[in-house]
Order: C-alpha cells, then structure tokens, then sequence
C-alpha cells in the first residue's frame, strides 16, 4: 500500500530527512515510533502528501505520489487519507456532523446526499450519537477526538494516518481511543500508521517502525 | 455544505469583528445611496415642476432667480412687470394659457401668491408623460373651493397643518415674503380661508393661493399703490374694482391709512398695475426656443425664461459640483472600508491558518481556499450594500423630510437607477479586489508547518 526508496526533504539548514526504504502492506496497523525530532512526522507528512520529497520515490496505493500536480495531490490525499492528529483539529465554527461532513465535502468521494447519513452513523459507532449538534469547543477531549476519528474513516479512504493521537489525552481516555481506532480501522480493513513516541501505544500495533535517525545531520 | 455555507459559518463565528466591517462598508454605502437618491429625485421633482409651465415672463435680472422665486416660490423676485404685458400674452396665437403671479405679502412665512383662479382650475397634466398632475386638488371633505373673489385664499397643505387654519377661519398677511419680526402687517384686510389643497409633494404645499387682486389692494390700502414691492411706482393711485364693486369699505379707508394719501382717491386703470412674472403654458413645448427671443424683442424691459432649462443648468453648475464632492467622499469612504474588509480579513486568515492547513489536509485544493475567502469578503461587501441601502433610504427620508418642510418637495420613491447599480458593482468591486490579498494568502498555507504550530 504504502512504499517508500530513497527519499529525502531538507528539513532546514544542516538537518535532512532521509529514509532508505519503507515498506507498508495494504491493511497493515503499523507504528512509526521512535524519540522526538527523530523524524517520524515528517515521515507521515511526505506519505500523506502533506510534504513533498526533494528526492526519491513514494509510492501509495500504487501512485507515485511526487509525481502528482499540487492539485491533483491534494484530491489524492483527500480520497485517500483520513487524519487524526493530537490536536484533534477539529474546525471550531463547526459542529460535530458537520466537522465529519466537511471531511467528504473536500475529498468529493461520496455523493452528497450521503454525507449526513454516513456522519451520524460514524458520530453513533464512536459513541457521540446524542452529541452531533455540538461545537467542539463544548466537547471533551476525549469526545473531539472521538469526532476527528470519525472524520478520518468518512470516506472509507484506504490508509488511516495518526499523529500522536492520545497525546493530548488522559491514560483513560487513550487507552479507550485506542481501542476504537483499532477496532474501527480493522473493521473498515483500513492500513492504519500511527506516529508515537510512546513504546506502550506503539506495542499495541502488531507492526512497528522504528524511525530513530530518518532526521539527521548533514553537512550544508 | 458549499463554499458559501463554509464562509459563512466563519463570519458568523466571529460576529462582531463581521458586524463592525459590514457597518463601514455601510456608511459609505449609505452616504452614496443617499447622495444619488436626492440628486435623482430633486432633480425629477424639480424638472416635473419646470415642465409644468413652457415660459415664465418677469422683470430683467436672473433668469434662474425669476424661475426659483415665481415657479419654485424660492427667495426673491427681481422687481415686477406692467400687468398689461400679462394682457398682451394671454393673447398671443401661440399661448394656450398664461396665469399672472403677483408676489409681495406672505403669511407666517409662507408667501401669498396672487394669480388668477384659472391657474387652480386648469386641468394641469405632466408635459412629459401626459399624466394629470394634482397639484391643486382641494382636500376632499366637501368644505372647500376655490377662491371666487379678493381676500378669500386657499392655502396650500403645509401651510394649513403648521398654522393650524381651517375652512372659514381667517388671518391677515404681512409685507414681504419672509417672516420678520415687526414686518407690517395688513390688519385691515384680512384673508378668508375657503379652501385647502391636498398634499401634492410640490411647492404649492407651502404657497397661499389668493386672487391677485388680493395683493394689489393690500398694497394700494397700505401704500396707495399696486405696487407688489409697496414702492409706489404708479403715478396714479390705483383704487381695486372689485372693492369698488363691493361697496368696499376699506376703500374708504384709503385717506386714513395711505402713505401717499393724494394717490388715494384717484383711479388708475390696470395698465398700471404690476404682476411678479407671467407663466405661460404654450400650445406646444416645442414653441418654447422661438417664443422666447419674441418676447425680449417685444418687451425691452422684460425677460423671459423657459422653467425647465434653469433649473438643469443650476443643477450642472451648482448642484454638479456639490453632488461630485458628496459622491467622492461616499467612495473615499467605501475605499477606506474596503482597506477595514482588506484588514478584517487578513487578520482572521492569520488566526485561522490551522483551519485552512486542516481544510487542505482533509483534500480542499488551495483554489476552493482561495474562493471560500473570497467568498467571505464577498459576503461583507454585499451585507455592507444592503445595510449601506438602508442608511441610505432612512438619510434619504430624513433629508427628504427637510426639503419637503423647506421647499415643499417631497421624495417619495427610492427606487434603483442604473447610476445606483453602477456604484453598488463597483462597491462590490472593490471589496472583492480587497479580499484578494488575504484569498491569496490563504491559497499559499504550508499545510504541514501550519498544522504543526501548536
């Protein structure tokens, strides 16, 4: 699903990302893990489109991705990624269905007369049925990214990535998030790659990454 | 959930800073509206009001101020004309119908004009459109007529709401046609009310409609001549027919309150006496540009004006130049709005850059950014048209209210003119290209940077 071969982005002046090979199946629940600045991040922005490569080939769902236009990569990504990040990010004039709405609005995967039917059946599995009608700033934490996930499997998009998606939560509350994005990615048969540096999340996933050194140092 | 519901929702979540730049975009709006709705309707009220009359006749001077002061009852006549140049036009071949205006005395500010009742009865019709014009139709009670005789008067509507005067009532007039304080007034011959005139937006609201008779022997009685000015101009003092015929006793009165006493008792026919202007209705408006040469050949100490062109030329050379500046500074204050949308704007993009990063990770390409922003500063300006509409039409009505207290012209109708439409699209223009910078700057976001500032 997801190959990565000799790529590299400068990051900044003496400091280059470089990953000599990548390889993620299709289906695959996956952790990118290592220590902070280690450059996992930047890993799942240039496999999500986020960033582009200075040099190398990424290749997902088949597509080598830097070879796409800037708006052909953006409909890619929205056809083809979902997104939770630690943040949550989710969009604050909005409430919860239309927060997952917009997630289909953009990638244009579903006809619109779907939207609001998928969002509530989304909100109702991750259990914020009686929720829907809610600003995020009036949710929990763990409620907001209970909503970021179900944004993230709106469109049935075939690659699920995660940044660090209980580090703004509880042990509780991340532990119980964790178990409905496993459970729901394997449901939908979706490759999930989650970015942590934490080795108890990152043990969760029966695949792991190690991404210590993808950012280094380098002579400028 | 179009582009246009995603803008929305985002001016709407910041409602105050959005209300605050739609009220600028608004004053500016408002001042133009207000501007182009006076200039448009003054000008169609006053042109109506022109076209009603082919010709106005008067003593040498300015022809705008013969036309302002005997058509529009609008500061001072120049002097007065023998009455028999009246005489003389009304049988012209080329005259359907001439009305003598004599002014002189006024009543509580609002001026008498003398005429003849003819000029009441005359089936008045707009020159242009050949709809009939109202303009002296009595309030319909059934109370009211038109004066028959000297000293009865009919007042316009105006004049009968602020004096508070009714059908039978009566009041005395005093020289001159403004309001002085110690301004002589004609004790001795007082006005009759026998008629009172529907509203009519023109300014026959705030005229008292008398016969010109009336003038003149106010004047003969207080001054022992016709004279309108109470200067005595005739050689001959002129004792009015009509008090003659009526067994007048205030002719009797004549030595007693006569300036010049030995006028008083001698007769002088009416080719002494003195009308304000002669109006003249022709047979066809289009007679207008060849009667008038005719007249200043025919009377050397008389000019002749056609109503209609004065009042266009004081608007080009006036009212132009007013209208200009008040247009320039309703633009100047829309250009300074559109800077405060350009601001508003840019600063909300700022604060929101997360937002826009999260819209294109979840696969909004950057030209639905840019539009959805542009769309915003769309939003602004057109909310901004509409409420600038509104403080525009209640400016209107508020000034309106005034020049129909002042000058007896009413504005009734606000509707849209394509100068009106011009202005609103370039409005909109303007906001639009305002909105650019900060459309652009949003089409530029660095989705991966913008999303990892916490």
């Amino acid at each position: 699903m997801v190959k990565i071969k000799d790529c590299r982005r400068r990051l900044g002046p003496g400091v280059d990302f470089y990953c000599e090979s990548f390889d993620a199946p299709a289906g695959v629940q996956m952790a990118l893990w290592g220590p902070s600045g280690c450059g996992k991040s930047t890993m799942l922005n240039l496999i999500s489109g986020l960033l582009r490569a200075d040099s190398g080939i990424i290749e997902v769902d088949g597509v080598e991705t830097q070879k796409l236009r800037n708006g052909q990569l953006d409909r890619f990504r929205g056809e083809r990624f979902g997104f939770v990040f630690q943040t949550f990010n989710l969009l604050g004039p909005f409430t919860a269905i239309q927060n997952v709405m917009l997630g289909m609005r953009f990638s244009d995967t579903r006809p619109h007369h779907e939207w609001k039917p998928r969002a509530k059946e989304l909100l109702e599995r991750v259990g914020l049925g009686n929720r829907m009608h809610s600003k995020p700033a009036t949710l929990s934490v763990g409620e907001r990214q209970r909503v970021a996930i179900a944004r993230a499997l709106a469109n049935n998009q075939k690659i699920v990535v995660a940044d660090e998606p209980t580090g703004s939560l509880d042990p509780k509350t991340a532990h119980s998030v964790m178990d409905l994005l496993l459970e729901l990615c394997g449901e939908e048969k979706m490759t999930l790659l989650l970015v942590t540096h934490d080795a108890g999340i990152a043990s969760r996933l029966p695949e792991r990454f190690d991404c210590t050194g993808l950012a280094r140092e380098v002579e400028s | 959930m179009t582009l246009w519901h995603i803008a929305w929702n985002y001016l709407w979540n910041r409602k105050l800073t959005t209300g605050l730049t739609i009220l600028s975009v608004a004053l500016g709006v408002g001042l133009i509206t207000a501007v182009l709705i006076l200039r448009d309707e003054t000008e169609r009220r006053f042109v109506e009001e022109g076209q009603a009359f082919d010709i106005a006749v008067g003593a040498e001077g300015s022809t705008q101020q013969l036309v302002l002061s005997t058509v529009y009852f609008i500061g001072q006549p120049a002097g007065n004309i023998p009455y028999e140049i009246y005489e003389q036009l009304q049988k012209d071949e080329d005259v359907e119908r001439a009305f003598p205006i004599g002014l002189g005395d006024s009543f509580r500010g609002f001026r008498l004009v003398g005429t003849s009742a003819d000029m009441l009865q005359y089936d008045w019709v707009n020159r242009i459109t050949g709809e009939p014009r109202n303009t002296f139709r009595l309030v319909e009670d059934g109370n009211g007529r038109y004066f028959e005789k000297p000293f009865e008067a009919v007042l316009g509507s105006a004049v009968a709401q602020q004096t508070g005067l009714q059908v039978g009532d009566t009041f005395v007039s005093t020289h001159g046609l403004m309001d002085l304080e110690g301004a002589e007034a004609h004790e001795d011959m007082p006005y009759t009310v026998v008629g009172i005139l529907r509203p009519s937006g023109t300014p026959n609201d705030r005229a008292v409609f008398c016969d010109l008779a009336s003038i003149w022997h106010a004047h003969e009685h207080e001054y022992g001549t016709a004279s309108l000015t109470g200067a005595d101009t005739s050689t001959e003092a002129d004792v009015d027919e009509h008090a003659a015929e009526e067994g007048d006793e205030h002719a009797g009165e004549h030595h007693e309150h006569a300036e010049g006493e030995a006028h008083a008792e001698e007769h002088h026919e009416h080719h002494d006496r003195e009308v304000t202007s002669v109006l003249l209705v022709l047979k066809s408006p289009g007679l207008r540009f060849q009667f008038m040469p005719r007249v200043a050949e025919k009377y050397p100490d008389v000019i002749a004006a056609i109503p209609v062109d004065e009042i266009q030329k004081l608007y080009r050379d006036l009212l132009g130049t007013a209208r200009q500046v008040l247009l320039a500074i309703g633009y100047l204050v829309v250009v300074i709005s559109s800077i405060s949308i350009l601001i508003g704007l840019y600063l909300s993009i700022v604060q929101r850059k997360r937002d826009l990063a999260i819209m294109r990770a979840l696969g909004a390409a950057a030209g639905e950014i840019f539009g959805a922003v542009l769309i915003e500063a769309f939003w602004v300006t057109l909310l901004g048209i509409g409420a600038g509409w509104f403080v525009g039409t209640g400016l209107t009505y508020g000034l309106g209210a005034y020049l129909s207290e002042r000058y007896g012209f009413s504005i009734t109708a606000f509707r849209p003119s394509p100068d009106m439409v011009s202005a609103y699209s370039a409005v909109l223009l303007m906001g639009m290209v305002a909105g650019i910078v900060p459309a652009w700057q949003a089409y530029r976001t660095d989705i991966a940077r913008d999303l990892s500032d916490v």
